[in-house]
């Protein structure tokens, strides 16, 4: 399709690798909770691939737009492009086989990273996401177009017309993206199957992202980007540690704790738990064990969390190192949450599940979380199940 | 029964209250910032004229009001006490509630009450200029009209986050004259050192204030005004509660309950002082007066009672008050106005010793209030307003369960015509209840200023 003169001439041409995982979301409808090892017995049940026509939707609303594509072959993204009238894209990897697997998402997510992209469009589920995190990582932006089965990891737009406004907000501004970090959550499928939700934080991808409605009244200004926002609260922390020699922190998953850690001069696994105390790191990647031997003899100790996944949970989810008996030991009292605006923009309720209901009955009604320097926002804590995932 | 309590023009009153007089222990008194030692007057004769600096010192219990500074005055004053029929028929209480409506001044609000007395003394003592700073707008809004009044020049550093989101505060300091300039700016040395450390900063009042402070204190024909906080400006406020005591009287009522909000401090002295007074004199020792803050900015229920400068660069002399630190930077998005990191000394202690008492809401609480208020009584009250409404409703709601009738009176400082796009973020859901995590902070507070002996 050919750009308007005036909009080809002035706006930088945006290169965005698009990948579509075409069995994502088959197992959803045929009741199998996750298409991991089950395309066949999806297929049996009747299920038809959705990703393509989840992908087209979104795809059509971008064909006008100065951006090129870089794709697959077949069901792994031609297709949509030629559906939804892209014409500017380039076929740079084709799958082997009719029947496209994990490799063939880590092959393609290698090829896009050699090119460059600005950003990687991908459309699937959990699974999806964390194949191409595992290529990406926080090198290459990426951003999913719901169309699986579970979406619990916040690199997805709610729906494919969300996805291609994002698009094409960062298109406007020459494929420079409003970026935010955006947990990838893996779920057990296996053990979803059987209704019990297992997740664990996979990894912290980059994301881009349009300001909310929030931005959009006038009372609002807010200028600052995410980084910004880490910056301020880890800011505010590490005085808070100053002044508290004595007491043991335990920093939890994330890039806002990490940026803590960063405060401090101190290296942090991005996805475990490492205790500092007197602003040196005493352990790293705490497991329960660790946790309790670390807590014996009444070790003052307080407890950094943040906000994980898309859904707003606290704990339980991606957490599950600190059990129920590490939360009594360290007391309620003395868990700290801190989450960027941001992220509190996307999750303004948040849920406890620790996998002890009366404990998590006692975290009230309200928590206060430190969004800032020296600022605290009062956030709802959801009562009952954690939602289920947008699936647009 | 009446809805509207009125006093004739002739009834206004002619002196303002000065408590000072009547403080059962005297203040602690303004410390310089450079040398720790409390103020002399010619301390601060290079940023105020000579009758306002002995204002802020006298123990003199009632101070005239100049006959030019009450021809003005007039315009709208004295403005009507409002009995809350229809308030109290909705929340179905005993109690009898009555609010003080400022909105009524050409600005809006309660604040060209003192606005008005401080550009006529400038004036006199042949000031050319006055520099200020303003939040929300309502302060550099009223200066802007009062100085126009008396043909001086205004200069109004407007905290940045607030001069993007209310732009028609702007438009009418441009009506009234002044001039308008986002703050933190780089027309001082003030401004430009904290643009320089952080160029996406929303600005503060404490911020705004240093740069007038600075601008007044580098020019001979300037001096400086502050819209809140100090003795004097308490002062010039407690024309509200004169009128209200004499308007109740007039309905055979006195106070139980008396409430304000509190950002500075000035409104909330403004209609409790001549109460606060009657309470230290002994002749109603059980009034209860309460100051409303944000939860967000709690300075009054968290902060410290201590020395704290009052701007954020420390040119400001130290006062004692409750203070949540100097270089406290509130939430910029709070939409609840009420920002301001200090508080009145004479309030401060006052609240310290007992005689009034402070308590704080979230924002969706007090838009809640808000819109009950506008429900019922009609008037769409400011934010900061509307932290007053939610006390007032919330005494009330208490004396419908205990069956009590009593007297609340509120001030209602102001109307919300300009804050629309508050009310349209409490209506889009966007509010966001701040809160301000006392425990952790205490912990890292070490940037108090250090006064030996305190």
């Amino acid at each position: 399709m050919e750009l308007p003169l005036l909009l080809s001439s002035t706006l930088t041409m945006c290169v965005i690798g698009l990948l579509v995982n075409p069995i994502a979301g088959l197992g959803g409808a045929v009741g199998l909770k996750g298409t991991d090892g089950q395309v066949g017995e999806a297929r049996a049940r009747g299920a038809l691939p959705r990703a393509s026509g989840r992908a087209m939707e979104a795809l059509a609303l971008l064909s006008g737009l100065p951006v090129c594509f870089i794709s697959c072959s077949g069901a792994m993204g031609e297709e949509a492009l030629r559906n939804a009238g892209v014409s500017r894209y380039e076929v740079a990897y084709r799958a082997s086989s009719g029947l496209t697997s994990a490799d063939d998402t880590v092959a393609a997510c290698r090829i896009f990273l050699e090119r460059n992209v600005d950003l990687v469009l991908f459309c699937g589920g959990d699974g999806t996401a964390r194949d191409v995190y595992s290529v990406l990582g926080d090198a290459t932006p990426m951003l999913g177009i719901p169309a699986g089965v579970k979406m619990y990891s916040a690199v997805f737009a709610v729906t494919p017309t969300a996805a291609a406004r994002i698009v094409m907000s960062g298109c406007r501004e020459g494929g420079h993206f409003l970026i935010r970090d955006a947990e990838v959550v893996d779920v057990d499928e296996e053990a979803y199957r059987e209704g019990e939700l297992k997740t664990h934080l996979f990894g912290i991808a980059k994301s881009p992202y349009v300001r909310g409605l929030i931005q959009s009244t006038k009372q609002v200004f807010e200028s600052h980007d995410e980084e910004r926002a880490k910056t301020d609260i880890a800011h505010f922390i590490r005085e808070v540690m100053d002044g508290t020699p004595d007491i043991l922190y335990i920093l939890g998953p994330g890039s806002t704790t990490a940026a803590i850690a960063g405060e401090l001069d101190l290296k942090k696994t991005l996805l475990g738990f490492d205790a500092v105390k007197g602003g040196a790191l005493v352990a790293s990647d705490l497991h329960e064990q660790a946790f309790l031997a670390l807590l014996k003899e009444g070790t003052q100790a307080r407890l950094v969390i943040s906000i994980i996944g898309a859904q707003g949970a606290l704990l339980g989810r991606g957490t599950q190192q600190v059990s129920p008996n590490v939360i009594r030991i360290i007391g309620i009292e003395n868990i700290i949450v801190v989450a960027t605006p941001q992220k509190l923009t996307e999750t303004p309720v948040v849920f406890v599940d620790t996998g002890d209901p009366d404990l998590d009955t006692s975290f009230g009604t309200h928590i206060s979380v430190i969004s800032g320097y020296r600022i605290a926002r009062r956030i709802k804590i959801g009562t009952g199940e954690i939602p289920s995932p947008n699936t647009g | 029964m009446h809805t509207k309590i009125l006093l004739d023009e002739d009834q206004m009153p002619k002196a303002w209250y000065n408590i000072l007089a009547d403080l059962p222990t005297p203040l602690d008194p303004p410390l310089h910032p450079g040398t720790g030692k409390p103020l002399v007057p010619e301390d601060l004769s290079h940023i105020f004229p000579m009758e306002l600096i002995l204002q802020e010192m006298s123990p003199k219990r009632m101070i005239d009001i100049p006959s030019e500074v009450q021809d003005i005055l007039r315009l709208w004053r004295p403005s009507p006490l409002y009995r809350a029929h229809r308030l109290e028929k909705h929340l179905k209480t005993p109690a009898h509630i009555y609010y003080k409506y400022e909105g009524v001044s050409p600005p809006g609000s309660h604040k060209p009450n003192t606005a008005v007395p401080q550009a006529y003394y400038n004036m006199k003592a042949g000031i050319e200029r006055i520099a200020t700073e303003t939040g929300a707008g309502q302060w550099g809004s009223a200066l802007a009209f009062a100085t126009q009044l008396f043909g001086l020049e205004c200069t109004v550093y407007m905290v940045r986050s607030s001069y993007s989101q209310k732009p028609y505060r702007k438009s009418m300091m441009q009506v009234w004259g002044a001039e308008c300039i986002p703050s933190p700016s780089t027309r001082t040395k003030a401004g430009s050192s904290v643009l320089q450390k952080d160029p996406e900063t929303p600005g503060s009042l404490g911020i705004a204030i240093s740069e007038a402070v600075e601008d007044a204190a580098t020019h001979s024909n300037t001096n400086y005004s502050l819209g809140s906080v100090l003795n004097h400006v308490c002062l010039h406020q407690t024309i509200t509660g004169l009128e209200s005591k004499e308007q109740l009287a007039m309905v055979d009522e006195y106070p139980d309950v008396v409430i304000g909000c509190l950002g500075g401090g000035s409104n909330f002295a403004g209609i409790s002082f001549p109460f606060a007074g009657d309470k230290l004199k002994g002749t109603h020792r059980e009034t209860d007066i309460i100051a409303v803050e944000p939860a967000s900015c709690p300075k009054l229920t968290k902060g410290l009672y201590t020395y704290d400068y009052g701007d954020v660069a420390g040119l400001t002399p130290l006062l004692k008050m409750f203070t949540l630190g100097h270089d406290f930077v509130p939430p910029s998005i709070h939409a609840g106005g009420l920002r301001y990191h200090g508080a009145s000394p004479i309030d401060s202690k006052l609240i310290h010793d007992g005689v009034m008492r402070a308590v704080s809401y979230h924002q969706s609480e007090v838009f809640d209030a808000a819109q009950t208020f506008a429900r019922t009584e009609g008037i769409i009250i400011a934010p900061e307003t509307s932290h007053a409404a939610r006390a007032a409703i919330d005494e009330a709601l208490r004396c419908k369960k205990s069956g009590e009738a009593k007297t609340i009176l509120f001030n209602c400082s102001g109307h919300g015509h300009f804050d629309m796009s508050a009310y349209d973020a409490y209506y889009a859901h966007q509010l966001v209840d701040y809160e301000y995590p006392e425990k952790l902070i205490r912990e890292s507070l070490a940037r108090l200023p250090k006064i030996p002996g305190t």
